[in-house]
């Protein structure tokens, strides 16, 4: 394959793009690790079809896009082979913390878990408008969803984590 | 939910302009308890920053950053450990065939009739493709043809992308008078059974360059049904 460099600087806007795409697999996979294995499928399949991506249009969406496919395939194979997902890590790194530290850490935990509990669909929504800020029209594409679905999607999603997370302060 | 939690949802996420925008702000002005949703709303997603955020300021692992090197690093694929699966240019050379018509008249899953075939002026869809095009709605369940979007081109046209449930075909038909019209197919590597009824980037990518608008929504798929696909 003749590398053209539109797709090196493609390349390298995939790197650019790592710290979003982990971000985006954590809140989708509720995982760390998972989340890192996901991102590194994904950014594999990408670079093989780097010819399908259109120059000009958005690179994030197109990327969320295999990051979620690539999340569905595995959650998918893992069903089928019957292994349940890694367990949470509930509180693992609460050490030596100062209170205020502990708190917020132990607050952020609570979002995981609420993540987690939701849908895929709800979560997919969440996770790209509230997460990654995409706009409807963006993140209703990414999904391959007409924008009613999404936004409808978003709403009890949203709504869902406002009742798990007690709407506290 | 009501029409106005929708737009106040819509008016947190920065969605609204003009008109729209106004109007919810001269509701929040009036609302004590609208203020209060707005609040919950903006909480909520300072709650989802903070969760997530973390991932921003961390290096990426070194195995993120080798993935993303030219193939001439010879990494070894994550995918490739997990399963043996054609690559995507075998797939893309399949999918390059049935384009210029190699496969066409064999069918594109081999079973009875074939499901794309040659027409005049291209590509069109026969049996139970056509039929689901016709009929379909995406909210149904698929048999042999799940539908994804279906929308209006900018020229007048319906169109409606598909997924063959065998195999991991995708595609966009539009409407020209009797017969849809396969404007694009894909093949996805390890796709076919998992993907959902959304269609895969290539389609989307295919949509958004003839799209007039937004995808109809469901009452709108049923009515562009209901009249035939009419223009």
């Amino acid at each position: 394959m003749k590398m053209t460099s539109a797709a090196d600087q493609t390349r390298s806007d995939i790197v650019a793009m790592l710290p979003r795409l982990r971000r985006f697999a954590r809140a989708l996979t509720g995982q760390t690790a998972d989340a890192d294995d996901i991102v590194q499928i994904a950014v594999e399949r990408a670079l093989t079809r780097m010819d399908q991506y259109q120059a000009g249009t958005r690179l994030d969406s197109w990327l969320f896009s295999i990051v979620r496919n690539a999340w569905i395939d595995e959650a998918r194979s893992r069903a089928r082979r019957g292994k349940v997902f890694a367990p949470a890590e509930l509180g693992e790194q609460v050490g030596n913390d100062g209170e205020a530290e502990m708190h917020a850490k132990l607050e952020a935990d609570d979002v995981w878990v609420a993540m987690r509990r939701l849908p895929d669909e709800q979560r997919e929504a969440v996770a790209l408008v509230c997460v990654e800020g995409l706009a409807y029209r963006e993140a209703a594409v990414t999904l391959g969803v007409p924008i009613g679905t999404l936004t409808s999607r978003l709403a009890r999603g949203r709504e869902a984590l406002q009742v798990m997370l007690g709407g506290a302060a | 939910m009501s029409v106005d939690e929708d737009r106040l949802m819509a008016f947190a996420d920065g969605e609204l302009s003009g008109a729209e925008r106004a109007e919810v702000e001269a509701a929040l002005a009036q609302d004590a308890s609208f203020r209060e949703k707005l609040v919950a709303h903006r909480r909520l997603r300072a709650q989802l920053s903070a969760a997530f955020d973390g991932a921003l300021d961390e290096p990426a692992p070194t195995r993120l950053m080798e993935a993303a090197q030219p193939p001439a690093a010879e990494v070894v694929k994550l995918s490739d450990r997990r399963a043996a699966r054609w690559s995507v240019r075998e797939w893309g050379a399949m999918a390059a065939s049935l384009m210029f018509g190699l496969f066409v008249g064999v069918g594109v899953m081999g079973n009875d009739a074939p499901l794309i075939d040659a027409g005049e002026t291209g590509l069109v869809a026969r049996g139970a493709l056509a039929s689901a095009l016709d009929t379909q709605l995406a909210s149904e369940q698929a048999g042999a043809v799940r539908i994804g979007l279906s929308f209006r081109a900018q020229d007048g046209r319906y169109c409606r992308t598909f997924n063959l449930t065998e195999g991991a075909t995708a595609g966009l038909a539009c409407r020209e008078a009797d017969t849809w019209n396969v404007t694009m197919t894909t093949v996805s590597p390890g796709g076919g059974e998992v993907r959902m009824a959304g269609a895969p980037p290539e389609v989307l990518a295919a949509v958004e360059t003839i799209i007039d608008g937004e995808p109809l929504d469901a009452s709108g798929e049923a009515a562009a049904r209901d009249a035939h696909w009419r223009r």
